[in-house]
């Protein structure tokens, strides 16, 4: 054996046997059949060779690779039984060709391990790489959503801004609308303030004919656009005395047609308040009519006495036909008449807490009182102040007469 | 009367790139099973198992080829005296698809043109999927079209397989 002393060939073969689990088989690859069989067969699931038998049948995994032209022929880590790989070699020697298996299962499993720590390493990095991609578009979808969203706001903020100008040119000519306030012979003054940008209270004074002299107020219910648009309408209809075939002098008369006018069922559901009056100076009689609105307070002699003006009445376009009971009464020299919406009185305070009636008609009584200042001014920012700087709930008109 | 031929013996091939589940395919194939572990294959792993056709029954005997890396290529002796070949490729990476196409050219370069079928892998990960409809679209322009497969799930493993029995035995 190449020249290798007798006893080191016998080593290196007893060596190569136990390491490698040599086995081998002779096959007739002409016939496909087991010339013969020997060696640790067992390790590689080959026990039941049979020499005689046919090869295919007992070595399956020989299947398409027999008759074998080119030898000597290797095929390299082979599993031919689970658990245990080999190196096939092939052997040609006449007409046999044999087969020799050389167990390589441990540097096999020594091979998977590092190929496996590679593999998960690189099936790890892709995903890395994956989800990064995935990252960067999600980002970009982000990114360009955002985009659009500012781009949005700038629209949305366009149209806000060309809307509130658009409401800030109404607030303006409603508040146009409403008389200057007047000296003699009847001193009037008022303060007027809106929860929204227009608000749907609106109020009036002015000489139906020499002798009498109108004074209104009146409440649209809600706020906003729609509201404001009806308050104006129904401000021009009193400015003007355009209700056919009315006596603007006779406030019952003109509650009962703006009630036929007015039905909520025709509006939208809008209906309104109002507190209709007419003076007469030469006769110092005041007739008025209410529907549903809060009574005006007539302060008598300097503020001595107070009165109530109203009358229970439903609002105006809530029921068809309704009827509105005009009363009148004696104005003394000196007195002062307060026309109000109920948003004058319908106050939360900071605590929650609401105002009293009661507790407005003393802020009244106070500010009726005041010397030093405008009474409608006081009156007008202590109620205000009452809220605690918190933005009003509802529109506040008040007026005042002094006659 | 119908005669029975006699039983075949075929080799066939699984081959594609690393990680794409050619030995999942394997055991979901023969012994219905599937493991979310990931065992990388060293060599070449050989099964076999008994396909009753509707002529004849085959045995096919499967060479479960290591898949093909950056480092070790395919070693194309173990391809020797296939009757047939399974191409495999993972959905969720695109790579892969490539890999296998070249594979088949390969293949066909040194052992001419063999029975094959391409199976898309991992189809119950299709929300994870980097292959597109589009470049599905385009196999047939390349000669060959691919089948979804997902060894989690069996989801075509079974036919594909039945489907190369058959063609590897006319």
């Amino acid at each position: 054996m190449r020249d290798l002393p007798q006893r080191v060939a016998e080593i290196l073969d007893e060596a190569v046997y136990r390491k490698r689990g040599v086995a081998y088989l002779q096959i007739d690859d002409a016939n496909l059949a087991v010339i013969g069989a020997g060696g640790d067969l067992a390790n590689y699931g080959l026990e039941m060779v049979r020499p005689g038998q046919a090869v295919l049948e007992q070595a399956f995994f020989l299947e398409g690779l027999l008759p074998l032209a080119e030898t000597p022929y290797v095929l390299p880590a082979v599993e031919v039984a689970r658990g245990h790989s080999a190196d096939l070699h092939f052997h040609r020697d006449g007409k046999s060709l044999w087969l020799v298996l050389l167990d390589v299962t441990a540097e096999c499993d020594q091979s998977r391990r590092m190929q496996q720590k590679a593999y998960e390493m690189t099936l790890l990095e892709e995903k890395e790489a994956q989800l990064n991609r995935r990252l960067e578009a999600v980002n970009e979808e982000l990114r360009a959503t955002q985009r659009d969203l500012l781009s949005s706001r700038e629209a949305l903020q366009r149209a806000h801004d060309r809307i509130q100008k658009e409401l800030s040119e109404a607030a303006k000519y409603v508040r146009s609308l409403l008389p200057q306030p007047l000296a003699e012979p009847i001193a009037a003054d008022w303060r007027f303030a809106t929860c929204s940008e227009l608000g749907g209270d609106a109020f009036g004074y002015h000489w139906i004919d020499p002798k009498h002299f109108a004074l209104y107020l009146l409440d649209v219910c809600g706020h906003g656009v729609s509201s404001c648009l009806m308050s104006v309408g129904i401000l021009h209809v009193l400015q003007s005395a355009s209700l056919r075939d009315v006596d603007f002098r006779d406030p019952e008369r003109v509650l009962a047609s703006l009630n036929a006018y007015y039905q909520m069922i025709n509006l939208d559901d809008l209906f309104f308040t109002l507190w209709y009056g007419v003076y007469c100076p030469d006769t110092r009689r005041l007739d008025y009519c209410s529907a549903g609105h809060p009574p005006a307070l007539l302060f008598e002699r300097g503020g001595v006495q107070m009165r109530q003006l109203g009358s229970p009445s439903l609002p105006i376009g809530c029921v068809p036909n309704a009827s509105y009971v005009g009363e009148y009464v004696q104005v003394p020299p000196r007195s002062r008449l307060y026309l109000f919406s109920d948003g004058a009185f319908e106050i939360q305070r900071p605590s929650g807490a609401m105002l009293s009636y009661e507790e407005f008609l003393d802020c009244v009584r106070g500010a009726a009182a005041a010397r030093d200042r405008s009474d409608v001014e006081c009156l007008f920012d202590g109620l205000i102040g009452l809220r605690g700087g918190e933005a009003l709930e509802d529109d506040v008109s008040i007026v005042r007469f002094a006659f | 009367m119908t005669e029975t031929q006699p039983t075949l013996q075929k080799k066939i091939c699984m081959l594609g790139g690393f990680g794409v589940g050619k030995t999942s395919l394997v055991r979901r194939f023969v012994e219905s099973v599937f493991s979310e572990t990931y065992l990388t294959t060293v060599g070449v792993k050989i099964d076999k198992k008994m396909v009753a056709l509707s002529d004849r029954t085959i045995t096919l005997i499967l060479w479960d080829v290591a898949g093909e890396d950056d480092i070790a290529p395919l070693r194309m002796s173990y391809i020797r005296g296939a009757s047939g070949y399974v191409l495999v490729a993972d959905g969720t990476r695109q790579p892969t698809l490539d890999v296998a196409l070249s594979l088949r050219h390969r293949v066909e370069a040194e052992y001419g043109v063999l029975p094959f079928v391409l199976l898309l892998n991992k189809s119950d990960l299709r929300e994870q999927w980097q292959v597109t409809a589009q470049t599905l679209d385009e196999l047939p322009e390349k000669g060959c079209t691919a089948r979804l497969s997902s060894a989690r799930t069996g989801e075509g493993v079974e036919q594909a397989f039945r489907d190369l029995a058959a063609a590897i035995s006319r």
